[in-house]
């Protein structure tokens, strides 16, 4: 491309030759049959600094006639902006027809998807309990594992050296504490530490001396607790009634058989109505129709002594689940000791 | 527990399906199993199991001996679940109680024989109580001239049917007494008891006795034995002594029939691994009332059975009777505490049907006695300091243990369904909970599956990889379940590691697991809650694109994590770390210095990819409780910038980043590290890293005059400090 010695030292062309330059241009464009060539081409005649109009402009000063070169340069300009824009348009329509074609894209090729996790069916199902309670007003408390024996027992009404401790086979510690084998000592950890009203859930692992098919030596509750004055048998068996027919299928029926607990009196077994079958009988459910699904009761009058309220003032209900047979039962995981492998092909299936 | 409903029909009208036949001494038996008599079972199940006795099954008993049975044969039974506190319901007798009120019939308990009877304290004479709390009494009765032998069909039909064995009449005789009135009873053979004496007293250390199992067993003064002058001869509650047993020639017999206190017998039974029938009642609580009862049931039979003669009088020998427990009940209160209205005549009829007899004291007011075979589960008041009761008086019933009689009988069925009423302040949010859920979240967000695994493992997982708090020893469990979980963890990486090598041997090309869960630094140190992860190996299949993991992914993952929490700044700290490959161990330290966790790369892992693991205490990044404010972005785009800077390799990032945040610059936004690169034109030894610098001056444009001028004086700022010259390309 020429330099700055073209714009002082060339000779000033004739409206001939201006003219004939004009008709050289618009070929050369015409002619630009990429993006590239057209760029060079743009840049030899229109660029800014070193184009040969720019050149051409230069001279208009030291032309004999500026007004007949200055209106024959304008004329050239003209053209070969037009030029240039009409070929760019041209280029323009040329590269849409020429992507379009090479867009195309087999759409039924899986996406590359970025990597996604998964949390696990007990704090899936958790959650859920969580968002239900908290619509009631309850608010979540946590306590230890490692439990000393008057929290997990003896406060809750469990006397020593009683039968009913054998109901919950225990992993003791060499140091005389244990796993905690329910979460009913934070009710007792609550009840000590703050006043009624009260109403909390706490959630959390639980340990048995137990390791077979069917039990795991780790599990998960959730134990809930309302105390103040005037809980009501009633109260139990409403917030049961609306936290089952929320977690399960709202046609979902509830059925409370008496039992017994130590923590609780009166103690009941809580059923629901079978999911698979909906009550008529199936494999699922032993032919019962029902499903036992948790422990409940109003709180032992032993138990509100132990943490210093009146039970001629205050009552209260509470109630347990384990979350892990709940979560089998909604993703059809047939196992428990499947929950505690991590196995991702089994892990990342689930979705809450 | 097994019951035969033949057995219960002895004592409580069952109605009709179940094809019953009665002898002439009034004993029912069902000779044939029908669809109407299963019906029926079920019926009497479903009934039994809505009062609190869970009915679990119905096995059937089939016969086959006698020659006399018929294709059908056999009797229909009831597997129940008797909880804990209702001792008192295993046996026929009981079960036929609650069954009577169930089906609000009436019980027909078996006409009993009177032989008389001497009270005695038992201070002195044939029964000696020498442990009036592990033993307050005693029935010692004696039979003679009896001819021990085979027992009558219907007797080991009766046994069988709940899945025991006939011996022989004797001890026919007892088991029958005790399935059918709940009390265990033992017969000594007379002839082996030196002057036909007993004591009830603690075993010596070291004393021995041969059990009837065979079994030589060292005692303790733990253990409540039955002695004669000098040796113990049973275990008081759990089981008899070889020596005195009753065998084919014994003709006389002295029959217990005794009170043993719940805990001590726990203790013998436990101690000696010893379960038995009898010793799973009185555990549990058995009837001080009935043990004479018992013992003249059983007398009598014996003599039908055996033949012999009932010597009189029996030694009744009571050292301490049990306090009673009144009890009173409010019809006003009970409705008040189950929101249920229950009327007074069921109230009635299901206390009396209990054995509770209520007396009426006035307007919708009950009281009474709780009856003895109910004291287990009827645990007096404690003394309130405002009404201490006189000595002697007796024990005051909790009225919700009364509420629960009537309301097992007439259903939570009839409570209505209602929601308490929301009083009080709310109790806020759980914070550790709460930063769980973020935390879990977060990770799931990152592409991590959440794993949960036990929280215990085995020493060697302890020691082979880092920890971060450790107190002591770790906490060890006294009854393991193996080996493999002999300790609690204080580490979640092992189990995690752990995990990865299954699903490296399932086939999977990578992993990215996590978990949240509590450490046990050890003795009495504090839970400690902690998240940790483990990668390696791709994140998804060769089409998704992505690269295997490596350090700084798996520190990314981590980066990433504490961005989403209002804490730190936290900062890796290389460092070298037991079971991490040198060199690519660091720990992660909040303000101040203090360790939060550590990441690296796992030394030695059987998955066919580099494995790398972190793990933070998420109890101790102190996450500020509200989030932080953000800074407003510029309405101007702003102007980046880059600067290679070629500097030895050993310089760390955490130095050069500190020297660039040191050279203050208004205009400078922010910097990222853009590229690191070695090779042509980069001297060994030294790296090249590419900086991106981001400039920003607020409420006006910046001229590229001024960002050059900032970047060039920082460039020249860190050449001075850190630069080595580039070699010229060859």
């Amino acid at each position: 491309m020429s330099g700055a010695g073209t714009t002082s030292g060339g000779a000033v062309p004739t409206p001939e030759e201006l003219e004939r330059l004009a008709g050289e241009a618009e070929a050369a464009i015409a002619a630009a049959g990429d993006r590239a060539a057209w760029e060079a081409v743009r840049v030899h005649w229109a660029g800014a600094r070193q184009g040969r109009l720019r050149e051409l402009q230069a001279l208009i000063p030291r032309a004999a006639d500026r007004k007949m070169f200055g209106q024959a340069f304008n004329r050239l300009k003209s053209r070969v902006e037009a030029a240039l824009e009409a070929r760019d348009a041209e280029l323009a329509r040329a590269e849409i027809a020429a992507r379009a074609s090479e867009a195309r894209v087999d759409v039924t090729l899986p996406g590359r998807r970025p990597p996604t996790g998964s949390l696990h069916p007990v704090t899936l199902v958790l959650a859920e309990i969580e968002e239900i309670f908290r619509g009631l007003g309850y608010s979540v408390a946590e306590g230890p594992e490692v439990e000393e024996d008057r929290f997990n027992f003896g406060l809750l009404n469990f006397p020593d050296d009683h039968p009913a401790r054998d109901a919950q086979d225990t992993l003791f510690l060499e140091d005389g504490r244990l796993l905690r084998t329910h979460t009913s000592p934070v009710q007792v950890r609550t009840l000590l530490a703050r006043r009624p009203p009260i109403r909390v859930i706490c959630p959390g692992r639980v340990y048995r001396n137990d390791n077979d098919l069917r039990h795991s030596p780790m599990f998960h509750q959730v134990e809930g607790l309302c105390v103040a004055e005037g809980i009501t048998v009633g109260d139990l068996k409403g917030t049961l009634e609306a936290f089952l027919t929320r977690l399960f299928a709202s046609d979902t029926k509830v059925r409370l058989r008496p039992s017994y607990f130590p923590f609780t009196e009166p103690s009941c077994e809580v059923d629901i109505s079978c999911q698979l079958c909906h009550g008529t009988g199936c494999p699922t459910c032993s032919g019962t129709g029902w499903m036992e699904i948790l422990g409940a009761g109003m709180v032992d009058p032993r138990v509100l002594e132990n943490c210093d309220l009146d039970p001629d003032r205050y009552s209260g209900f509470a109630f347990g689940l384990g979350l892990d047979r709940v979560a089998m039962n909604k993703w059809g995981i047939p196992n428990i000791r499947s929950l505690f492998e991590s196995d991702e092909r089994l892990l990342r299936q689930v979705r809450g | 527990m097994r019951f035969s409903l033949s057995w219960l029909a002895d004592y409580v009208d069952l109605g009709e399906g179940l094809e019953l036949e009665s002898d002439p001494a009034g004993r029912h038996s069902t000779r044939r199993i029908t669809e109407a008599a299963q019906r029926k079972a079920s019926q009497i199940g479903e009934k039994l199991t809505s009062v609190g006795l869970a009915v679990e099954g119905y096995p059937v008993q089939t016969f086959d001996g006698g020659g006399r049975a018929a294709s059908g044969a056999g009797e229909p039974g009831l597997e129940v679940e008797v909880t804990s506190n209702r001792p008192d319901c295993m046996c026929h007798l009981g079960l036929a109680r609650e069954l009577a009120v169930a089906l609000e019939s009436t019980l027909r308990p078996p006409s009993i024989p009177l032989y008389g009877s001497l009270s005695s304290d038992g201070s002195s004479g044939a029964v000696v109580l020498e442990d009036p709390e592990g033993c307050p009494r005693y029935v010692a009765r004696v039979i003679r001239g009896l001819k021990v032998g085979p027992s009558p069909e219907w007797l080991r039909r009766r046994l069988e049917s709940i899945g025991q064995r006939s011996i022989n009449n004797v001890v026919d005789a007892t088991n029958f007494v005790l399935w059918e009135m709940g009390q265990p009873l033992h017969a000594f053979d007379l002839g082996t008891l030196p002057g036909g004496e007993v004591r009830v007293r603690r075993a010596r250390a070291g004393e021995r006795l041969v059990t009837l199992d065979g079994k030589e067993r060292e005692l303790d003064p733990e253990v409540l034995v039955i002695a004669d002058r000098e040796r113990a001869i049973a275990i008081a509650g759990v089981m008899g002594g070889l020596a005195t047993e009753v065998t084919a020639a014994t003709t006389d017999l002295l029959l217990e029939s005794a009170h043993f206190d719940q805990r001590r017998i726990r203790i013998a039974a436990k101690r000696l691994g010893l379960h038995t029938d009898a010793s799973h009642r009185f555990e549990r609580g058995a009837d001080f009332g009935v043990c004479d009862e018992a013992s003249r049931r059983c007398a009598a039979l014996l003599t039908e059975l055996a033949g012999g003669v009932v010597e009189e009088p029996a030694v009744d020998a009571v050292a301490r009777r049990p306090r009673p427990v009144a009890w009173r009940l409010a019809g006003a209160d009970l409705a008040r505490f189950t929101g249920a209205d229950v009327d007074a005549s069921s109230i009635e009829r299901v206390l009396s049907g209990l054995g509770f007899a209520p007396r009426a004291a006035g307007d919708g007011l009950w009281e009474g006695e709780v009856p003895p075979w109910r004291a287990a589960d009827f645990e007096p008041r404690r003394p309130r300091p405002a009404t201490a009761a006189p000595a002697g008086a007796p024990g005051e019933a909790y009225p919700q243990d009364l509420y629960e009689e009537v309301l097992r009988h007439v259903g939570f069925a009839r409570v209505a369904p209602t929601l308490p009423g929301l009083g009080g302040v709310d109790a806020g949010v759980n914070p550790g909970h709460a930063l769980r859920g973020r935390v879990q979240r977060a990770l799931a967000g990152l592409g991590f599956a959440e794993g949960i695994h036990y929280a215990f493992h085995d020493q060697a997982a302890d020691d082979r990889l880092p920890v971060v708090v450790r107190a002591g020893a770790p906490l060890a469990l006294a009854n393991p379940l193996s080996e493999r979980y002999a300790i609690l963890r204080r580490s979640l990486v092992p189990n995690l590691v752990a995990a990865a090598e299954f699903n490296a041997r399932h086939g999977a090309p990578g992993v990215r697991l996590f978990e949240v869960g509590r450490l046990f630094p050890g003795g009495a140190a504090e839970e400690i809650e902690a998240v940790a992860a483990v990668a390696g190996g791709p994140a998804g299949g060769p089409w998704d694109g992505p690269a295997p993991c490596d350090l700084l992914g798996l520190k990314g993952i981590f980066d990433a994590l504490l961005a989403e929490l209002p804490a730190g700044p936290f900062e890796a700290r290389a460092s070298e770390l037991p079971g991490v490959t040198p060199g690519t161990g660091a720990q992660w330290l909040a303000p101040g210095n203090l360790v939060v966790g550590w990441f690296g790369r796992v030394a030695s892992a059987d998955v066919p990819f580099e494995l790398f693991a972190g793990e933070l205490l998420l109890s101790r990044l102190a996450v500020e409780p509200r989030p932080r404010r953000v800074v407003a972005p510029s309405r101007l785009p702003s102007v980046r910038a880059d600067l290679t800077l070629t500097h030895p390799l050993d310089l760390a990032w955490s130095v050069l980043a500190a020297a660039i945040d040191a050279a203050p610059d208004p205009r400078r936004v922010g910097f990222r590290i853009k590229d690191r690169y070695r090779g042509e034109g980069v001297p060994a030894g030294a790296v090249a890293t590419t900086i991106t610098f981001e400039y920003n001056a607020g409420e006006r444009s910046l001229t590229q005059d001024e960002v050059n001028e900032s970047q060039s004086r920082l460039a020249a700022e860190l050449e001075r400090r850190f630069g080595v010259a580039r070699e010229e390309p060859r």
